[in-house]
């Protein structure tokens, strides 16, 4: 039995759908997910670690922290982080049934992205 | 919330039921509520130096709520990429073995991040 030659329903993003607000946020909501699994949560257990392995050891992290390339991780961070949230808000309230119709859906995405934007600048603003 | 229909018609080719996705939103919940320390924790440590880092990291209250994140981040971690793994990789051989890693890897990380809490609020 063949299975390449089956119908199959294309990928989300691609030449085969609209570019729309649904399936950006949602491939966004993934990627800010993943990006948080392999950098900001191994971060911060190498804090963790250090702090708890002694002054040298932190001062050594906190000296890559404050690099270019360490400040551009922890601004991604931040910016993951609070997607993640909104995004992981709006599911919350879809799981419980609310909010489904599309105009709604596509009001909850921009509130998601201003407000991922707001909290990462007020974030990032208060010294993070 | 499981209802008991379930167990009777059998959970379908998965093999399971809703037990993942109701693990993903509890722990979901919990990292929600854990939002406000997490930002709060995040502006008063970042840059500190060793003494003020080490004062705060030795709460009791401070410590437990770090095994708590802990936890919940690992354990919704392992969640989250076990789907990304399930839609994304088809070799089945490599799909298996990242499955595996990942959860040891949320494991280890759990226990070390309670191990570095624990040591930071005895004082070793």
């Amino acid at each position: 039995m063949s299975t390449s030659k089956r119908p199959m329903s294309p990928y989300m993003l691609g030449p085969y759908y609209r570019f729309q607000i649904t399936s950006a946020l949602s491939i966004l909501n993934r990627l800010t997910g993943v990006f948080m699994s392999i950098v900001t949560a191994p971060l911060l257990l190498c804090w963790l670690i250090a702090l708890a392995s002694g002054p040298e050891a932190y001062a050594a992290l906190s000296a890559w922290l404050g690099s270019a390339l360490g400040k551009l991780v922890m601004a991604a961070s931040v910016f993951s982080f609070s997607f993640h949230l909104f995004g992981g808000i709006r599911h919350l309230i879809w799981d419980a049934g609310w909010m489904m119709e599309m105009p709604q859906v596509r009001a909850s995405g921009w509130l998601a992205i201003i407000g991922s934007v707001l909290l990462s600048l007020i974030v990032l603003g208060a010294g993070l | 919330m499981q209802n008991p229909l379930a167990r009777v018609r059998g959970t379908g080719s998965s093999g399971g039921g809703s037990h993942h996705w109701r693990s993903q939103r509890y722990s979901a919940l919990i990292l929600l509520l854990l939002t406000t320390w997490v930002l709060w924790m995040g502006v008063a440590l970042a840059g500190a130096d060793y003494t003020t880092a080490r004062a705060a990291m030795s709460s009791p209250l401070n410590a437990g709520m770090a095994i708590l994140l802990a936890g919940a981040v690992f354990y919704h971690t392992q969640l989250g990429l076990q789907v990304v793994i399930e839609d994304y990789v088809h070799i089945a051989a490599l799909e298996f073995l990242l499955l595996i890693f990942v959860r040891f890897a949320c494991l280890v990380a759990f226990l070390i991040s309670a191990m570095a809490a624990l040591k930071l609020v005895m004082g070793a």
